[in-house]
């Protein structure tokens, strides 16, 4: 494949928003990148976000039991990347990256963390086409902004919108809608199209935790209907 | 069949039952729910679940567990109702555990 059509190729699937994907400033692991880059800060926040938060330790424990054991070094990884993205899931690597240049607060890992969870989740227990199929990349992301708390009141306060009655719903829209346009060249028409085609499929499927979880407290309480999934569905 | 009929017991445990009544009835759950779906949460079920449960562990009868089986059914189903966008895999993606293209391996 020559330069130009793989460039083309990497603009077309959101490549370019994460220039450190084929070639870093500085060499993986080396002096220069833990001084001169929020490295070792990302690799500290992801690691409090694996250990600590509800919503990370149920996905994680979901994707084991899909045969999907999460490794810290092998399917994350911190770089700088371009813009205001705070991450992404590669679905060719298998690998969810974070953008340490964007993300200062523990809070905000936590929550990226959780979204990119969610897509790796859905790739590990579905047949998702990211490339070719609007309708399976719409899903991802509605379930990813419905049920990480990206679109908590909270949150959407913070960017100046201001609702209150189903305002998630409009939120998680709006966020799928500029998640598909940040990566895949199509008018927002039909972006909009695919999102309406596929979002009460998508908005009311909250594998795997059972329920939309609006702050730590649902989170636990879904870790542990999670935890005693067994018993609920042999009693069932 | 009457030793798995003694096996039985409630998909959830009593507590269980009323610790998601106390939060669907919170402040914050209503509030949240309003923000999400603009309606208020029917939260009775989890309350009736619970004494079901309570009777359940007194009399071990056949009409307290098929009602908290319906009523769990009910759940399931709701959460069930659409047809899914994608294909379930059977397996999970045989590249996952596969190392990184990159020649150095990654130190985390």
């Amino acid at each position: 494949m020559d330069q130009s059509k793989q460039q083309e190729e990497e603009e077309d699937y959101g490549y370019n928003l994460f220039p450190e994907r084929h070639s870093g400033k500085f060499k993986k692991g080396s002096i220069g990148e833990s001084l001169f880059t929020f490295n070792h800060k990302c690799q500290l926040m992801l690691k409090f976000a694996l250990e600590t938060s509800p919503y990370a330790k149920l996905l994680l424990d979901a994707m084991k039991s899909s045969g999907c054991t999460v490794h810290k070094g092998r399917h994350f990884s911190c770089e700088d990347c371009d813009g205001i993205v705070s991450g992404g899931f590669d679905a060719t690597s298998s690998q969810i990256v974070l953008c340490q240049n964007n993300i200062h607060q523990q809070a905000h890992m936590n929550r990226v963390v959780t979204h990119e969870l969610i897509h790796a989740f859905d790739h590990c227990r579905a047949h998702v086409d990211w490339f070719n199929n609007y309708k399976h990349l719409a899903c991802s992301e509605i379930r990813a902004a419905n049920l990480s708390g990206d679109c908590s009141f909270s949150n959407e306060l913070a960017r100046f919108n201001f609702g209150f009655k189903q305002h998630h719903q409009t939120c998680v829209r709006n966020r799928a809608l500029r998640s598909i346009l940040a990566v895949r060249k199509v008018s927002r028409e039909e972006a909009e199209k695919v999102v309406d085609e596929v979002f009460d499929t998508c908005f009311n499927d909250h594998a795997p935790f059972g329920r939309i979880p609006h702050s730590k407290r649902d989170a636990k309480f879904a870790y542990r209907d999670f935890q005693n999934r067994d018993r609920y569905f042999a009693n069932l | 069949m009457a030793g798995r009929e003694a096996l039985w017991r409630p998909p959830r445990t009593c507590d269980e039952y009323w610790s998601e009544f106390r939060l669907c009835k919170s402040v914050w759950n209503r509030f949240h729910h309003f923000y999400t779906f603009g309606t208020t949460p029917a939260c009775q079920q989890w309350k009736d679940d619970y004494y079901t449960c309570h009777e359940w562990e007194k009399s071990s009868s056949t009409e307290t567990k098929e009602s908290l089986q319906q009523s769990e059914r009910a759940r399931v189903a709701e959460q069930r109702k659409f047809p899914p966008v994608w294909k379930l895999r059977q397996n999970p993606p045989a590249d996952w555990h596969l190392p990184l293209p990159q020649d150095t391996p990654r130190d985390s």
